[in-house]
């Protein structure tokens, strides 16, 4: 019965065709990619202050620029470093591969770019590279990092996506106050090796300017 | 030779001479394995439409059917009951089972991957990069150099290699006297020499600054008698006991070799390890480029 009337509605017959192609794909895909974005076993995720670098490179749109993905060709290889596999993205919510590429890509940028290199650039990027477009973020060297949204989120993706962060991340106010001194210190370390004074001062106050955050996060790209 | 043969043969002409002249304008090089076949394809093509249309197409003209019809019809359509051609019907067969066996146990699982060409391409590569500049000469050596110089070095130590007006090493030259005071005072064991730590502390106050002002100053003129304590490690002629320790003179092969393999940490700023980037060959390059610029 059923048949004789799919058979007379061409609508409902596409339909079902579209199902039964589609549980076939989802048998093939699903089960492969579950696999492939599993996270690497020396994966781990971001700190909060990387995050809050992160978070920097979501609203300054570098994605707009600049990639984070290295693909295996012998070409890209040789200049940035290993090829990206999906694995190392399995923390990044979003992930930040981006389809552009303006400037370099971004993945290993910590494996041959050092603070000191990035404070100089992102006051100046012509100082460094004379022939570059990108513009200066010296915004950055003064505004403060929203390092509280960024422990808000790593509590977030824990509970909801169990990013492995550990028991001291709780949803309270008093768990925050106790991991704060731990991402200063964190900035602290990224400070020592810069030169500008603002910026240590600021972190001496225990604030952090949005230029140690995103060092911090760019140094973590590796 | 009919008249269809020779419109036919005519238009197969007409297309494998449009192809070759797009082959000819576009200065494909047919040398190359892909071009050829492809080449070759074009022109199968353009012979096999050409031979085909016109065998059915004649045949058309004369062919008659034979058998008996069937009984049944459909819209005064009807079939004959003739056997199924014996070419077809083999073919059938061995397609089938060759489906079968293609479907469940000869599908190529597995035998292509991106990473696997990827290493493919690393490899071959590597081998002939490797023979070709085993023994390369210096001036082959210094432009390689160079061309990477301003792939991995330059961003940092700027294009003529000055540091960008100290924001990294000056390459042009060796030392400052900061640097080397520095030195002095904290010792040194980042780039791992045979000859391991220097010690903090190997001179102080007045002897530390004329050894600085000596070194810095290119090691010309008189050696103030405090020098004795580097030669001790760094040599009699400050070039390093040929790779124990490091060049004060200037920025030799092992000099190059163990800043790219440890990377360094100076009061300039920190240079990172480009271990994974930069081959044994590569290396030799940028020194023969970094010594070739030096003043």
């Amino acid at each position: 019965m059923f048949f004789h009337w799919l058979e007379k509605n061409p609508f409902y017959f596409a339909l079902m065709i579209s199902v039964v192609i589609s549980f076939a794909g989802l048998l093939e895909i699903v089960p492969n990619f579950a696999q492939a974005a599993r996270p690497l076993s020396t994966e781990k995720p971001k700190t909060v202050l990387e995050l809050a670098g992160k978070n920097l490179y979501v609203k300054d749109n570098c994605i707009a620029c600049h990639s984070q993905m290295i693909r295996p060709f012998k070409s890209e290889t040789d200049r940035y470093g290993k090829y990206s596999l999906s694995g190392e993205y399995a923390y990044d919510r979003p992930f930040l591969w981006g389809s552009k590429r303006t400037g370099p890509d971004l993945h290993r940028v910590g494996n041959y770019r050092t603070t000191d290199w990035h404070e100089n650039h992102m006051r100046d990027p012509k100082a460094m590279v004379p022939g570059s477009i990108m513009p200066a973020y010296k915004h950055m060297f003064t505004n403060v990092a929203d390092i509280e949204s960024a422990y808000a989120e790593a509590v977030t993706v824990k509970n909801a996506f169990f990013t492995p962060y550990g028991p001291e991340f709780k949803r309270t106010r008093a768990a925050w106050e106790a991991h704060r001194p731990k991402v200063i210190a964190d900035a602290k370390k990224i400070a020592d090796d810069m030169k500008d004074e603002d910026v240590k001062k600021a972190v001496a106050n225990g604030e952090v300017p949005e230029i140690v955050a995103m060092i911090a996060y760019l140094n973590s790209l590796k | 030779m009919n008249a269809l043969t020779i419109k036919a043969l005519g238009f197969a002409a007409i297309l494998i001479i449009a192809t070759i002249y797009v082959v000819m304008s576009m200065d494909i090089d047919l040398t190359d394995r892909v071009n050829a076949i492809t080449m070759g394809g074009a022109i199968a093509i353009a012979v096999i439409t050409a031979g085909v249309s016109v065998k059915y197409i004649n045949q058309m003209k004369t062919d008659t059917a034979t058998g008996d019809l069937m009984d049944d019809n459909w819209d005064g359509i009807g079939e004959r009951t003739n056997e199924l051609p014996s070419g077809w019907a083999y073919t059938f067969l061995a397609v089938f089972f060759w489906s079968m066996w293609y479907g469940l146990i000869g599908y190529p699982v597995d035998q292509y991957s991106q990473i696997g060409e990827y290493n493919e391409e690393v490899l071959e590569h590597k081998a002939t990069y490797e023979k070709k500049y085993e023994n390369a000469s210096p001036e082959v050596l210094t432009s390689m150099g160079k061309s990477l110089y301003f792939v991995q070095c330059a961003p940092c130590h700027g294009n003529t290699g000055d540091g960008l007006s100290g924001k990294a090493q000056d390459l042009t030259k060796r030392m400052s006297k900061a640097q080397i005071l520095d030195v002095i005072k904290n010792g040194s064991n980042q780039l791992k020499y045979p000859m391991g730590m220097m010690p903090p502390g190997m001179a102080s106050g007045q002897d530390a600054e004329d050894i600085a002002t000596y070194i810095a100053g290119g090691l010309k003129g008189e050696a103030p008698a405090s020098y004795a304590a580097c030669t001790s490690c760094h040599g009699a002629d400050s070039k390093g006991n040929a790779g124990m320790s490091p060049d004060l003179t200037g920025y030799d092969n092992t000099l190059v070799s163990h800043t790219l393999q440890n990377g360094k940490k100076g009061i300039i700023g920190a240079m990172p390890s480009f271990k994974t980037m930069i081959t044994p060959i590569q290396e030799k390059a940028l020194a023969a480029y970094i010594q070739s610029i030096a003043q």
